[in-house]
Formats: structure tokens, sequence, C-alpha cells
């Protein structure tokens, strides 16, 4: 095949990759509209997967969110402060905590942590047939497996991203007063940090959490599922699960960006 | 409620399966049917235990000829939410990886009654205490399966495969890697399950099964290559 006849498949792929993704995520939300699709057994694995999402990985992100706090937050008071500008500091710690750095860096934790456990226990799932062992019992795996791994990978995020953000400002507001006492007073700080939030960046903190979390769950999933029955392609799965999961919280923060604030 | 009663629970009308490497050994226009209550024994061809008939009657595989109809209705023509919801009234021993790795036994055992039904759990539960210490195991343990005997994993799979009063149970091999002696066991459940109006099909390629003097009125079937063939009963 031609040089550009590669880039051509390779393009092509990667649509009916995308494709494939987004069919996931409307048939699953689709799915997850009719109360018949929750039964016990499939609620239980939701309230499984938020804690082992959400829940178990509070101290990890707690962890990132300080060391934001402590060299993003910190570092933007004082110098702010120096330069005279008090009153830009909430617009900045807005867009760089806020907007940015809050659902990037708590997404990345959800995959790195997540990611690879939902692709390579599903993908140990299709190896030893319990995926048909499902099916065999009237279980339908897109109701039992995806659905609740998906929704519980989202709400997950939103959650993590909305804890990072408090720490991570918490955080930073302290230590910049260890270092430069009583440069802020905390109600001033607080003021600015909420008058500089717009509502458009609400939209923007919801979008780039939830339709991170959506596409960080689909694409796990279908990678997981999708592998065809050989123990070696397990990790192989799981890679490409990561790496697409990565790229997609990329391309979808860049997106939302641009279309928040155009 | 006179046309449920004298509709077959389980029909095979010249089902024709195309062997791949999953599927095991191909079946050619086998026709068989099972009314509720009756109980098809089939014996397995050496070398050739793997066939599709299990997966076919539970509308799992098309057929590649013929039709699978459960209650009367073709698989095929079945829309995908009254497969799932008929494929729960199903009991089933697998032939081989019937469990599922990350829940317990119990979770396991309880599974597609707790997804089909709003049965409280307790019940649910006692049922199968029951059935487990019917077939002669004195509990059931909250551990993976891969922690458990293979002898004491069969004899889970059975009461599996008879919780919630199915309408078909398919058990394949179940005698495998269990006690000779547990085989009565089976056998009374499986008579039981047929006194309320269960249909049991029954493969096996073994002989215990095949010679249990309780299951003399069974229908009897033999696989000869791709073909299946009913034995004259004596």
């Amino acid at each position: 095949m031609s040089f550009v006849g590669q880039i051509g498949d390779r393009a092509l792929g990667g649509f009916r990759s995308a494709n494939r993704i987004f069919g996931v995520i409307c048939g699953m939300t689709l799915l997850s509209l009719k109360p018949r699709s929750w039964p016990r057994t499939v609620r239980n694995v939701l309230a499984r997967q938020i804690m082992f999402t959400g829940c178990d990985a509070l101290r990890f992100v707690s962890l990132v969110a300080f060391m934001t706090g402590v060299s993003v937050v910190v570092q933007t008071q004082v110098f702010v402060s120096m330069a005279g500008q008090a009153e830009l500091l909430g617009p900045i710690l807005v867009t760089v905590v806020f907007r940015e750095a809050g659902p990037l860096l708590a997404s990345f934790v959800v995959i790195a942590r997540s990611g690879t456990a939902i692709a390579t226990e599903l993908a140990n799932m299709r190896v030893s047939n319990e995926v048909n062992t499902l099916e065999a019992q009237g279980v339908d795996p897109m109701v039992y497996l995806v659905m609740p791994r998906v929704l519980g990978v989202a709400v997950s995020i939103f959650c993590l991203t909305v804890v990072f953000v408090i720490v991570s400002l918490t955080v930073g507001y302290v230590g910049g007063q260890l270092l430069r006492p009583g440069t802020s007073d905390p109600l001033v700080f607080l003021e600015s940090l909420l008058k500089a939030v717009s509502r458009a960046d609400i939209y923007n903190f919801l979008a780039k959490t939830l339709a991170t979390g959506l596409l960080t769950g689909a694409i796990c999933t279908v990678e997981g599922l999708s592998i065809e029955g050989s123990v070696t392609e397990v990790p192989q799965a799981a890679t490409r699960a990561v790496v697409r999961s990565i790229a997609a919280l990329f391309i979808v923060s860049a997106i939302v960006s641009l279309l928040t604030y155009m | 409620m006179a046309a449920e009663e004298t509709t077959p629970v389980l029909e095979f009308r010249s089902v024709t399966i195309v062997s791949t490497s999953q599927l095991g050994a191909s079946i050619c226009e086998v026709d068989f049917t099972l009314a509720p209550g009756e109980l098809a024994l089939v014996r397995l061809e050496y070398g050739n235990e793997h066939t599709p008939l299990a997966d076919a009657a539970e509308g799992l595989v098309a057929p590649d000829g013929g039709e699978v109809r459960l209650q009367g209705r073709n698989w095929r023509r079945m829309s995908a939410d009254r497969q799932t919801r008929l494929r729960g009234r199903i009991g089933r021993v697998f032939q081989q990886h019937g469990w599922i790795s990350n829940l317990d036994i119990v979770e396991n055992i309880t599974l597609s009654q707790r997804h089909h039904t709003t049965r409280p759990f307790k019940a649910i539960l006692e049922e199968a205490r029951q059935l487990a210490a019917g077939f002669g195991l004195q509990d059931l343990p909250e551990v993976r399966p891969s922690r458990l005997h293979q002898r004491d994993l069969r004899r889970a799979e059975w009461v599996r495969a008879f919780a919630g009063e199915p309408l078909l149970i398919i058990l394949e091999q179940p005698l495998l890697g269990v006690p000779v002696e547990s085989a009565p066991l089976l056998v009374d459940a499986a008579n039981a399950a047929r006194a309320r109006g269960a249909a049991v099909l029954w493969t096996t390629a073994s002989t215990p099964a095949w010679n249990d003097t309780r299951l003399s009125d069974a229908r009897r079937y033999v696989m000869r290559g791709e073909r299946m063939h009913e034995e004259e009963r004596e």
C-alpha cells in the first residue's frame, strides 16, 4: 500500500473506531433510560464501580491536588500579589485549575487506575468465556458489564474533579499565606474565585468531566470486550485502552475549551 | 393455559450447525422435541463431546439450517429482550467455563435469580441452600470459584441449574469430576423438576447416567458423527 493509502487506511480505521465508541455511548445512554435495565445486579455493579473508581482514588487524587496546589496555586498567589494584580488571582486560578488542570489531572488518575483494570478484567472474561456464561443466563453483557462501568467512571471523574479543585485551591491558599502572611483574606480569596466563575466555566467543567468519563469508560470496555480470545491479547487491550483514553481526553479537552470560549 | 400445556418446551427442527473452533463438533439435521416433564438423554461420541446442542437450545448460536424453538417461539424471530428474559428461565450446567471468576460462589449461583426476578435475596439464598444440601454440599461457600474443589464446584453448578424452578434444564456432562455416588442425587433432582413440568436435556459421554434405571422413561438419543439417532426404548 502506498504512503497516502496507509494514511487513508489509518484515518478510516480511526473513524471506524470512533464510530463504534460513540455507538456504544449512544446505545448505553438509551439503555440506561429504561427502568428495566436497572435490576439489583446492575445497580450493584454500578455501586462497586463508583467505589473502586471514585472512593478508592480519593486519596491519590487529593495528593495530586495537594501538589498542584503547592506548585501552581501558591506561585500564582505570590506573583500576583508581588505584581500588585490581586484582582487577577481569581480568573487565573479558575482558568488554570477549574477549567484545565482539574479535569485533566483527575481524568489521568482515573485512566491509569481504572481504565487498565476495566479493560483487563473484561478481556480476561472474554478469554475465559465468562461473557458467554452471562449471556447463557440471560444477563445482557451490555447492561451488566458495559453500562454500569461507563456511568460509574463518568460519575467518578466528575466527583473526583470537584474534590481536586477544592483541595488544590485550599492548599494553594494556605500555602500562599504561609509564604507571605496577610496577603489575602480568605473571604476575599473565595470571593475572587466565585466572581471569576462564569456560566461558560460551569458548562466547560461539566463537559470535560462527564464527556471524558463516558469516553474513557466506553473505550476501556470496548477494548476489553473486543479481543478474540487469546491471553496474549489481554495486556495489548489494556495498553490500547489507556492510550486511546488519553488521546480522547486531550482531544475532548481542546475541543470543549475552543467551543466554550470562542 | 391449555395451549401452553401442550406446547413443547424445546424443539429442534432439522437443525444443522457447521462447526467452528468454538462450537466443537458439527450437527446435521437434528430433530427432537421435549415436552414439559420430559427428559432427553443424549449420548455423545467419544472424541466429539463438544457439541453446540446446548448453545443452540438457548438460542446463543444461529443454526445454519432448520430452527430451534423454545415454548413454540423461534429464537431467531424473538427480540433481544425476550431472548434474555427466556434465558433467565433456563438452568444450565456448563460443560466447561461456567463461572464468573470475580464473583463468589453464592453470587454466581444467585446471579440469574437476582437479575431476572424481584424475589428477596433471603428467599433465593434459602432455596439455594436447600438445593445444596440435597446435592450433598455442606454449605454454599462465599469464596471465588477458583478456590473450590472441582467436585464441589460441579455440584454448586447443579444448584445454580435447578434454582428458580426453570422451565428447561440443560445438563452438559454434569457428572464430570463428581463421585459416582452423587449421580443419584442429580437424577432425583431432575425427576423432581420434571414432576413440576420442567423439561431436561442431558448430554453425557459416560455410562452411569445412561444406565441409570430411574431414567428409564427418558427419551434416548445417540450422536453418531453429525447426526442424532433416537434409540428405541425396550
